[in-house]
């Protein structure tokens, strides 16, 4: 992913999470950081970082770093 | 895998929260004229006799209505229709009578929004957390006036309710709901070390706090001087890059920066009462109209035209401008029950045209 260094920043900064904590690993739920409300905080970064805008059923699929990456790459974004 | 979590589960609803994220990108982040809540004042009655109540609620005012639940399901389906997202239902104190609240809760069908339920905490036991959550609850709002019990149970008229304000937390946490811990923040306490203990803890508990600016309404009404002044404003407003976890209503919840203020939500969530009353928003206890005699939909569109609550505002303008307040929102004896009428109060020149 070319973008990969943006997509953890945004990851990071949409998250407010320590950048020690953050690794490819992570999952909706699984740290405090990540909950309902901070993942449309989240994609709200992503729509804002990469000019797109999500669809609904992407933003519910959007479950993993991982899976994230996979979703954007709908948009165009790699 | 999906996303799991209650309010993720709910397909109308994240398609609106959707719409509502997109109008703010799209307005700058700010509100203007967006449906975003309702908040029903469902039955007045309660069980505590807390010292600000801004409903009454300890003089006994209306304690024996209910909106009925005819009108209940028809506003809740023009609610839907017209994109409102967020449903706050409180009173009083709804967990007196579970039998109504679930009654309420059926009429309103919660799979269309993220339905909450305000709360003291006092009845809250795992059983009945875990009944709300098969009616659909997102969240529940419990109200915490200190770190200290003693302080609390004052405030509130009655002993043991600190106690059980705490472990209602626990239980909603426990179940999954969303656990929300809402504190009044005036300023006797904005810069007060009770207040960053208060923080303190929901942070760690990894609860979200809910900040509501202290108004001199209800039983506080003409009393100014709980207001914010401009340096608790700033100061809260630091609170918030400090706690991440923190809200109010009239911030951008999708910030990432945790700096963008929506506007003050008056007319965007607004309150209805048990009699049908519909007022500007909680505090502002100004009537734009009733749900027995208009549609909501009217009752936006007229709100909308009076240019003070249609204008943005950074200010929460029934706990934050003084102006407003003076001028519009201390009239003697006003109650939600007994609210001054939006055409009696503003001159020609405060609507828009």
């Amino acid at each position: 992913m070319k973008n990969k260094s943006k997509y953890i920043d945004i990851f990071i900064t949409s998250l407010s999470i320590d950048k020690k904590k953050f690794n490819e690993k992570l999952k909706y739920n699984e740290i405090p950081e990540w909950d309902s409300i901070a993942h449309m905080t989240l994609m709200s970064g992503l729509e804002e970082g990469f000019n797109i805008s999500l669809d609904t059923d992407d933003i519910v699929d959007f479950s993993s770093f991982k899976k994230g990456i996979e979703i954007l790459k709908k948009y165009k974004v790699t | 895998m999906t996303v799991k979590s209650l309010w993720f589960n709910k397909p109308r609803l994240v398609e609106k929260v959707k719409k509502f994220h997109d109008h703010l990108r799209k307005n700058d982040g700010k509100i203007g004229t967006y449906h975003r809540g309702i908040e029903l004042n469902y039955n007045n009655a309660c069980n505590l006799r807390c010292k600000y109540c801004f409903t009454n609620s300890p003089k006994g005012d209306h304690v024996k209505d209910f909106l009925p639940i005819p009108k209940l399901k028809e506003i809740a389906d023009e609610a839907d229709e017209l994109g409102f997202l967020e449903w706050d239902l409180q009173g009083g104190e709804l967990l007196l009578r579970p039998d109504r609240l679930f009654e309420a809760l059926d009429a309103i069908k919660p799979d269309r929004f993220y339905l909450y339920v305000t709360t003291n905490g006092f009845k809250v036991d795992r059983k009945m957390i875990k009944e709300l959550g098969k009616h659909g609850v997102s969240r529940m709002s419990v109200s915490l006036d200190s770190m200290d019990p003693e302080f609390h149970d004052e405030m509130r008229g009655r002993k043991d309710s600190w106690r059980r304000a705490m472990q209602a937390l626990e239980y909603i946490q426990e179940a999954g709901m969303d656990p929300y811990l809402n504190v009044t923040v005036g300023h006797y306490n904005a810069k007060s070390q009770d207040l960053r203990l208060l923080l303190d803890y929901s942070k760690k508990k990894r609860y979200r706090t809910l900040v509501n600016v202290a108004c001199p309404t209800g039983m506080w009404n003409q009393v100014h001087d709980v207001v914010c002044d401009d340096e608790d404003i700033e100061h809260i407003r630091q609170l918030r890059k400090e706690y991440k976890n923190l809200n109010r209503n009239l911030w951008n919840p999708f910030d990432p920066k945790l700096e963008k203020i929506m506007g003050c939500t008056t007319v965007n969530r607004m309150y209805i009462t048990a009699l049908g009353d519909v007022l500007a928003c909680p505090y502002v206890h100004i009537k734009i109209g009733n749900v027995f005699k208009n549609s909501l939909k009217e009752i936006s569109e007229y709100g909308f035209r009076i240019k003070h609550f249609r204008n943005y505002s950074e200010k929460c303008l029934a706990g934050e401008d003084l102006n407003f307040i003076k001028k519009f929102n201390s009239t003697p004896g006003k109650t939600i029950f007994n609210p001054v009428n939006a055409e009696e109060i503003f001159s020609k020149e405060d609507f828009v045209d």
